[in-house]
């Protein structure tokens, strides 16, 4: 299978997933279940949102003819920043818990979510940038 | 792992550019290679010795730098 059919095949996924989305935030906006949520008005909005927001994302890289070569030391790479990020949600998960015990935390769990993830996505994003440039 | 990519690729004035189109990597994979941050795969190493017109991968890598 050539990067060519593997990109398409990636983008028909993605446009699906997508679809999900702004259908899910449309039913749940119409049935009015979820009150506000990270800023948005409901649960609805903020699926609606995310929806055209990956749209937007996979059509711009649909869009993009720039070649991509992602070799066999990128792919090393990523398995160590990966492991990387495994280690740092670990450690992060001992952390809060020793703080939780010494003093309650009290945020909302889809602010905390929300938090979790960009941070996971931040830790691999900057250790798959140094690793990659001192491996 | 030691190797002379840098000394052959030079030898045969081919930049580090071609030779990491040749073999279907990104420049600095290269760059990483040469300065001997990096060993390739068995594969990488049979393209490079390929792409550097050498007829074995011990003329290219010193295998005997590797501990056992």
């Amino acid at each position: 299978m050539t990067q060519k059919h593997i990109n398409k095949k990636n983008s028909v996924w993605r446009y699906s997933l997508a679809t999900i989305l702004i259908i899910a935030g449309i039913i749940l906006s119409y049935l009015n279940i979820g009150t506000e949520f990270l800023g948005f008005p409901s649960v609805g909005s903020w699926l609606i949102y995310v929806g055209f927001i990956m749209l937007a994302i996979v059509t711009l890289q649909l869009m993009s003819n720039k070649k991509r070569i992602v070799d066999e030391r990128m792919q090393f790479v990523a398995t160590k920043a990966a492991r990387i990020t495994f280690i740092g949600i670990i450690l992060f998960a001992f952390v809060i818990m020793v703080i939780d015990g010494i003093k309650p935390i009290n945020i909302a769990y889809s602010y905390f979510m929300s938090y979790l993830i960009c941070g996971i996505i931040l830790l691999y994003l900057v250790s798959y940038k140094i690793l990659l440039r001192f491996n | 792992m030691k190797n002379n990519i840098a000394e052959l690729r030079k030898k045969s004035k081919i930049t580090q550019q071609k030779l990491a189109d040749e073999v279907k990597v990104t420049r600095q994979t290269i760059i990483s290679l040469e300065f001997g941050r990096y060993n390739p795969s068995l594969e990488l190493a049979y393209k490079i010795t390929k792409a550097l017109k050498q007829k074995h991968i011990e003329d290219v890598f010193d295998l005997k730098s590797i501990e056992i």
